[in-house]
């Protein structure tokens, strides 16, 4: 008989260990699962992001090239990569009538060599380093850049020359997340 | 009393088993969770197509080396440079090259031990043979790479650059 209520006992803790391994198994699965959630949700944003940027990237390459900012065959040759600074100039005055055109929000030129801190007015130019075209006031994805040649027509005492010196330009998307 | 103690030492072991599981678990946790690290991108590196544009760019570049057909660009200097010419203030077309060329990618990235930059090397080669190196910084196994070539008076050049970071 006390045997019998032994077994009973024992198999009754059997039981109790079984379910309470099986609620601690289940529970740290779940664990797991919203680990992994978490950082498969975190991944998405991330390769949201990196989407916006590439486009971005892709979007300065076409910017530099397009008929807005290009030097077409006004230095010689057509150029690849090549700005033509007045036109800049001109664009900036009328940055308003493009601020929805290229889908960006902030579109910006900076001369890196020589270098210059001084933004670009139209009393300025050239002796000036940063042309702010557009530069909307809203949360932004980070700078895509990509290397340009900025090309002005300069006169010395022989004459009228191309001058072309190196800027970087750089281009930011609204961050909408 | 016998089969208690035997059914403590059952319920031990199984305690053993279950923190071995976890322990286990855990490793395979830690060793996924690194290697998705390792995987992310890195901020502040250099992309290729940026060694590409600066190349393109730096060729338009122009010098303030004056020759009787007025101001040279970097690529109208490489070629001056290999007929050994001079400027007009008498200055070797080679030193300017290289001044100017070391000018340029310096500002364009910051370069140094600390840097996402650690340092570049760029090669002009004219028709297969070495013809200028500049290197500056650290050479590491991480690098991105850009190339030009361009053709003038029966000549190949090719520019290369290499921005190790």
């Amino acid at each position: 008989m006390v045997r019998k209520i032994l077994t009973n006992k024992g198999a009754q803790i059997k039981i109790q260990q079984m379910i309470f391994m099986i609620l601690v198994v289940f529970f740290f699965f779940i664990l797991v699962g919203l680990f992994f959630l978490s950082i498969a949700m975190n991944n998405l944003k991330k390769s949201s992001i990196d989407l916006g940027e590439k486009g971005s990237m892709l979007l300065v390459s076409k910017l530099a090239n397009s008929p807005e900012f290009s030097c077409g065959n006004a230095f010689g040759t057509s150029r690849i990569n090549c700005i033509d600074f007045d036109k800049l100039m001109a664009l900036k005055k009328n940055a308003g009538t493009y601020s929805e055109f290229w889908g960006v929000v902030k579109i910006e030129l900076r001369k890196i060599y020589p270098e210059s801190n001084i933004e670009c007015q139209s009393a300025n130019y050239p002796t000036c380093g940063i042309i702010k075209i557009l530069d909307k006031n809203v949360k932004t994805l980070p700078y895509s850049s990509n290397f340009v040649s900025l090309c002005r027509k300069e006169t010395s005492e022989a004459g009228i020359y191309d001058k072309c010196e190196l800027a970087r330009l750089m281009i930011a998307s609204q961050d909408r997340t | 009393m016998k089969e208690e103690l035997i059914l403590g030492k059952r319920g031990q072991e199984e305690m053993v088993g279950f923190a071995v599981i976890i322990v286990l678990v855990s490793v395979i946790l830690l060793v996924l969770l690194g290697f998705m690290f390792s995987n992310s991108k890195e901020t502040g590196a250099v992309e290729s197509y940026e060694v590409e544009s600066l190349i393109q760019s730096s060729l338009q570049y122009t010098t303030d080396c004056e020759t009787y057909i007025g101001f040279l660009s970097i690529e109208d200097l490489i070629i001056d440079c290999e007929s050994d010419g001079k400027c007009i203030d008498e200055r070797d077309s080679c030193k300017v090259l290289n001044s100017t060329l070391n000018d340029l990618i310096t500002k364009s990235w910051n370069i140094g031990e600390k840097s996402a930059v650690k340092g570049y090397k760029l090669k002009i080669i004219v028709n297969e043979a070495e013809r200028l190196t500049l290197k500056e910084g650290n050479e590491t196994m991480n690098y991105k790479g850009g190339f030009q070539d361009f053709s003038r008076r029966s000549k190949n050049y090719e520019v290369f650059l290499n921005i190790y970071s």
